[in-house]
């Protein structure tokens, strides 16, 4: 610990501190536009230049290493000098274009300039102007604001991993620009908006839509992934507006993905269900809450109740729900006696379905030594656990990669390539080797096994390091051998003392775990309820052609007459409408207050930012109400804070599962792998307009390799289960990827 | 005239291997082979010699070899520095046209001294027949077993690069310099860290310019005693100076330290025409500009000029005669620190454009009384502000011109002309 001398007052600092770091920890204001705590540093806005006793120039605290005694003035007449000096010359080509800009009000430059700056310009001649640009739809340029702070060039190479944004030109024609005509394309794009202190990269979805002095600001949780990411929904008269990101360590540092950025737009989209709707001979009627109310109890009890046949009643909910919403239900089902609820409604086989659990902190996972990431494109589908890998490697982790097709990663990867059917095998001949070194006994199910040279090297570099983790991706979730393979990661966790990730379930699926929404032995699961005679269901917020594996079954069981549907939707939807007898319109996120269990087992709650649209209303009061009215006992809640102190403390319930490994190998020919494109995974996303008129919203490919295409007599202007085919030497043999922006198409799966 | 760099400037195919050994070339180097030096040697000579670094700044080269960790662990780079630009200024061209081995030569003693087993001579952009010549004597010198690793069995590697630069004045600096080798964009780092701990590709790394390497080698042969008698106390031994401007002789001399201006004024033939001298820029066009009165009276050494009120640099001396409008020169010069600031940090990239357009716009008979406060502003608020010397290169001149020959600008802002041309 050093001393140090700030504008006459002793402070503390640790050796190799930079000064802004201790005046920013002491709360002494310096003024600073190019320095950013998540950003290596510049140094080149000059705008923190201090005096430095001794020194004969002033110093920028930016980069200037604390010393033992040293001392540092801030506001001296040399520091203000030279911060005065500086601010004048980032004013006299930037075009004070205040009223117009979007940044007006939240502005770094505009702040700082009412401490430091002038109120008469000197500068007489003609200011620099830059020729607009189309960057893509998420970030809107003005680069005729741009102060050159080279924030957003650094977040590019530093945390984006891809350099797109640069300085192109020389002194005064240095243009912060990207350097190809795509524009930006990143996944974490839209932290650029946040990191620029001007208003030269600004949200376009938002643009010249308010004043941020205007917007109310509400820490709220993004529910798209397991990640939970902190952020604040600004709000204006009831309507969310804009969402930036906020901070916490432990989850999102101070980033977050374009998919929780840019998310909300969806809110507003016409195809919101507005109204309750009841469907009387055949035709939607739009009716009051009460009507439709007591429609819904009216087909349960002439469905369920009167005859008591409540083993024919099902609960179906996705978990993009809330963990109140799913308790709410699980409750109200179990209370009449109905044990048949599920939430995973993707899953093929249930009996193989994957048992893994999460046990590394995602603050943790930068500091590993080495990861295997089986089955997953990581950077897309998990942008913010990706960031923390992507940390990891730049500091000497290994990664390996284990999958289907060789993706795009933006650090470097070890990437070994299997077809579906060999990835079981090849864990199988890693925990082969971990056994043997570990001198157990070698298991009967691996007797046949030989370990490939592959397995051979990711046994040697998990025994060979010291923090390791294995992560499993969605890519595998219905894969023939899914159990399997989730039981041999378990197991070489065990003998390699690896920590584990289990990606296979994403938005609130560990909230669902938690309310326990799966049958237990008495029930059904979601695939026994669409293969029995039921006669009636509840679905929450449930999107039939996105969310059933069994699309055909599903469909078939909904739209039987005898069978009658509730469905609580935030948007509308044409199956929904087609097999549904009530439809009840419910918030979606953002309007409602409730919790995320995230990925750290740690539950997130948020307020409702805004009111739910029209006459929709937070799904947890309509299961309340809906309780009440079917004379439940329990539901007597006055707010959802009351609904989670049930489940606050209770822990997850541990269910009996398989643990046993079968190597026999899938004899399907070509297997296929449907997976919804990152900007696909739920309602909200799939109505965010400017996200999905991005370049990876516009994914929607079917990567095969060109033996498998021509076994299939496919080429590169076919389409196969109506997605473009992709022919890429990066597949692995035998299988297809799909990664889409379409409805899933069932028929072949 | 003519002892260290040029030594051999007269002779036939001067900058071949045969001539440069003939005068006793390579006969340090080889004795390092031999392990007839330690490091501690070579630099304890360097540091009696007085020899200050050539490039411009004048650092002892002896104290900023000690400064390097030879002892530590990892690659260790040493580079020369022939990004020469400065306008005024065209020694270092020479001295890689006619005794490129010296550099090589100095260079090797260097990587020695600080165990730096590679090296890299940057050469300007647009120097093609110097690089040309460069790369022949490092032909020369691999074929015949100089340098390579373990030369000779001896234990001592050193591979030496020549590395073309692209044109930009910023890559002189030496940071940007290491980022333009690197493959980056030419842009001045922040200091510290110093290259010495943290510079090419994050190496230690010392960086020297092409006459202080091309000097090594004579102050080894001959003893740091014999180069520093060469000069006068506190600049040791010779130095090449540019001159250039309205003289009748433009050329490159080398003479010893000390040298009154006038005679070396006398050395390229005097003024062009009979003229009356006006002004002299003595070390390159960012140090500040003198009247003649004050230059005649000035030795050529780093206390003399430092006395007369400017700076040695890089020994580029432009003299001007009384036909020079003082106010076109400044503007001149404006435009070329406008154009060359790599636009990285605040003060020049905003500041040089705006001194430049304020000088135009005297130029154009637009000028307004108070622009000679503003340039003056502009130029205190670049000074000392900037990452790298290239703000303070571009404020300085501005702040001379208007100090020496006020009454020029104030003549042009008021009568729209100029006061020498009209």
């Amino acid at each position: 610990m050093l001393e140090i001398e700030i504008d006459g007052q002793l402070v503390n600092a640790e050796p190799g501190e930079m000064v802004i770091a201790v005046t920013d920890r002491e709360g002494i204001s310096v003024p600073r536009f190019c320095y950013h705590k998540k950003l290596s540093i510049s140094a080149s806005c000059r705008m923190c230049l201090v005096d430095v006793e001794g020194a004969p120039k002033p110093q920028p605290a930016c980069s200037t290493p604390v010393a033992d005694g040293m001392k540092i003035h801030t506001q001296n007449d040399k520091a203000k000098a030279s911060q005065k000096a500086v601010m004048e010359f980032l004013l006299i080509n930037h075009p004070l274009d205040c009223p117009i800009c979007d940044q007006g009000g939240e502005c770094e430059l505009q702040d700082v300039a009412v401490d430091y700056g002038s109120d008469v310009s000197r500068f007489s001649e003609g200011k620099r102007i830059i020729a607009p640009s189309d960057i893509g739809p998420l970030i809107q340029t003005d680069m005729t604001r741009c102060i050159h702070c080279t924030r957003c060039v650094r977040f590019g190479s530093e945390i984006a991993g891809i350099m797109e944004m640069g300085g192109t030109g020389r002194g005064e024609d240095l243009k912060i620009e990207p350097f190809l005509k795509e524009g930006i394309t990143s996944e974490l794009s839209g932290n650029m908006i946040d990191v620029c202190p001007v208003g030269a990269l600004t949200s376009k979805p938002f643009r010249y839509e308010l004043r941020s002095w205007q917007m109310n600001s509400i820490n709220s949780i993004a529910r798209h992934d397991l990640v939970g990411s902190n952020l604040y929904a600004q709000t204006y008269k009831g309507n969310v507006k804009r969402l930036a990101s906020g901070d916490n360590d432990a989850v999102n540092e101070t980033w977050i993905s374009d998919r929780d950025r840019f998310s909300y737009e969806g809110l507003t989209h016409d195809n919101r269900l507005l109204a309750p709707q009841i469907k009387v001979a055949g035709q939607w009627k739009e009716v009051e809450w009460d009507v439709a109310l007591d429609f819904a109890v009216k087909g349960l009890k002439n469905n369920i109740l009167n005859s008591r046949n409540v083993q024919k009643l099902g609960g179906l909910a996705s978990a993009t729900a809330t963990t109140e919403e799913l308790h709410l239900l699980q409750k109200l089902l179990r209370e009449m006696g109905c044990e048949n609820l599920d939430y995973r409604l993707n899953i093929k086989d249930l009996d193989n379905a994957i048992h893994l659990q999460s046990n590394i902190k995602l603050a943790d996972l930068e500091h590993i030594d080495q990861a295997i990431v089986i089955g997953s494109n990581i950077r897309l589908e998990q942008p913010m656990i990706n960031h923390r890998l992507r940390k990891a490697q730049l500091a000497g982790a290994g990664i390996t990669t284990l999958n289907v097709k060789e993706f795009d990663f933006n650090y470097k990867t070890n990437d070994i390539i299997v077809a579906p059917n060999e990835i079981a095998n090849t864990l199988a001949g890693v925990l082969r080797v971990l056994v043997e070194k570990s001198a157990e006994e070698v298991p009967a199910y691996l007797l046949a096994v030989t370990p490939c040279a592959q397995a051979i090297d990711i046994a040697s570099s998990l025994l060979n390091s010291d923090k390791t983790v294995l992560i499993l991706g969605e890519h595998v979730v219905n894969n023939a051998q899914a159990a399997s393979i989730a039981n041999l990661i378990t197991e070489i966790a065990k003998l390699s003392n690896s920590l584990t990730l289990n990606l296979t379930v994403t938005a609130n699926a560990l909230g669902a775990q938690r309310v326990n929404f799966v049958p237990n032995s008495t029930g059904m699961n979601v695939n026994e309820m669409l293969a029995a005679e039921m006669r009636a269901f509840v679905l929450l917020d449930v999107y039939p052609e996105y969310d059933f594996h069994h699309l055909d079954e599903a469909l078939n069981t909904l739209l039987n007459n005898d069978v009658f549907v509730i469905s609580l939707n935030g948007f509308k939807n044409d199956l929904v409408a087609q097999y549904s007898d009530v439809m009840l319109p419910m918030a979606a996120m953002y309007e409602t207050s409730g919790t995320h269990v995230n990925i750290n087992h740690e539950m997130q709650s948020f307020s409702a930012a805004v009111g739910a649209p029209g006459e929709s209303k937070p799904a947890w009061k309509i299961l309340k109400v809906l309780a009440d009215l079917l004379e439940l006992p329990g539901f007597h809640y006055e707010n959802s804070t009351q609904v989670l102190s049930e489940v606050a403390h209770q822990m997850t319930p541990v269910h009996e599962y398989d643990t046993a490994i079968n190597l026999d190998k899938s004899t399907v020919e070509v297997e296929t792998i449907w997976t919804h494109s990152p900007y696909h995974t739920d309602a909200l996303l799939r109505h965010a307009t400017s996200l999905r008129a991005s370049k990876i919203g516009q994914i929607n490919t079917a990567s095969i390799n060109a033996a498998t295409a021509k076994s299939l007599s496919l080429s590169d202007s076919d389409t196969y289960l109506g997605v473009p085919v992709d022919i890429t030497e990066t597949m692995a043999d035998q299988c297809v990827f799909i990664s889409s922006n379409q409805a899933t198409n069932t028929g072949a799966l | 005239m003519n002892e260290v760099c040029f030594k051999n400037i007269d002779k036939d195919q001067c900058w071949s291997l045969t001539t440069y050994e003939a005068s006793g070339g390579y006969s340090v180097w080889r004795k390092i082979l031999k392990g007839e030096y330690t490091p501690e040697q070579i630099i304890n000579e360097l540091k009696t010699s007085g020899l200050r670094g050539r490039g411009g700044a004048g650092f002892p080269t002896g104290l900023k070899w000690s400064f390097m960790p030879r002892n530590a662990e990892g690659q260790k780079y040493i580079v020369c520095n022939s990004d020469e630009g400065e306008p005024g200024t065209c020694k270092d061209r020479d001295i890689l046209r006619f005794n490129p081995h010296a550099v090589i030569e100095g260079m090797a003693i260097g990587s020695f001294v600080m165990d730096a087993t590679v090296g890299y001579n940057y050469i300007r952009g647009e120097f093609i027949e110097p690089f040309d010549r460069f790369e022949g004597a490092l032909k020369e010198a691999y074929e015949t077993g100089l340098l390579g690793k373990n030369i000779n069995g001896s234990e001592v590697s050193f591979d030496l690069y020549a590395h073309l630069g692209a044109g930009a004045y910023i890559c002189g600096e030496e940071t940007a310099l290491l980022e333009s080798i690197e493959g980056k964009k030419g842009q001045p780092r922040f200091k510290p860290p110093f290259p010495a701990n943290v510079g090419l590709f994050g190496k230690p790394t010392t960086i020297n310019n092409t006459e202080s390497f091309a000097s090594v080698p004579d102050i080894m042969a001959h003893g740091g005693q014999w180069f520093a008698d060469l000069g006068v106390e506190n600049s040791g031994g010779t130095k090449l100076f540019s001159v250039s401007g309205h003289v009748a002789n433009p050329a490159n001399f080398e003479v010893s330290m000390g040298m009154p201006f006038k005679d070396l004024l006398e050395l390229a033939g005097g003024m062009r025409h009979g003229a009356k001298l006006k002004a002299v820029i003595p070390g390159g066009s960012s140090t500040p500009v003198l009247t003649a009165e004050v230059a005649m009276n000035m030795t050529m050494d780093y206390d003399g000029i430092d006395k007369a009120g400017s700076m040695l640099g890089a020994g580029s001396v432009i003299v001007m005669d009384d036909s020079t409008c003082m106010v076109e020169a400044l503007t001149r010069l404006a435009h070329f620190y406008y154009d060359e600031s790599c636009g990285q940090c605040t003060p020049c990239r905003e500041g040089t454009g705006w001194l430049y357009r304020v000088l135009k716009r005297i130029m154009d008979g637009k000028g307004k009384a108070e622009d000679i406060d503003l340039l003056m502003g502009v130029q205190e608020k670049i000074m000392g502000n900037t990452i790298c010397a290239l703000g303070d290169a571009a404020a300085m001149p501005v702040e001379s011109f208007l100090r020496n020959f006020r009454d020029e600008f104030e003549y042009y802002i008021e009568h729209g002309k100029s006061m020498v041309k009209g």
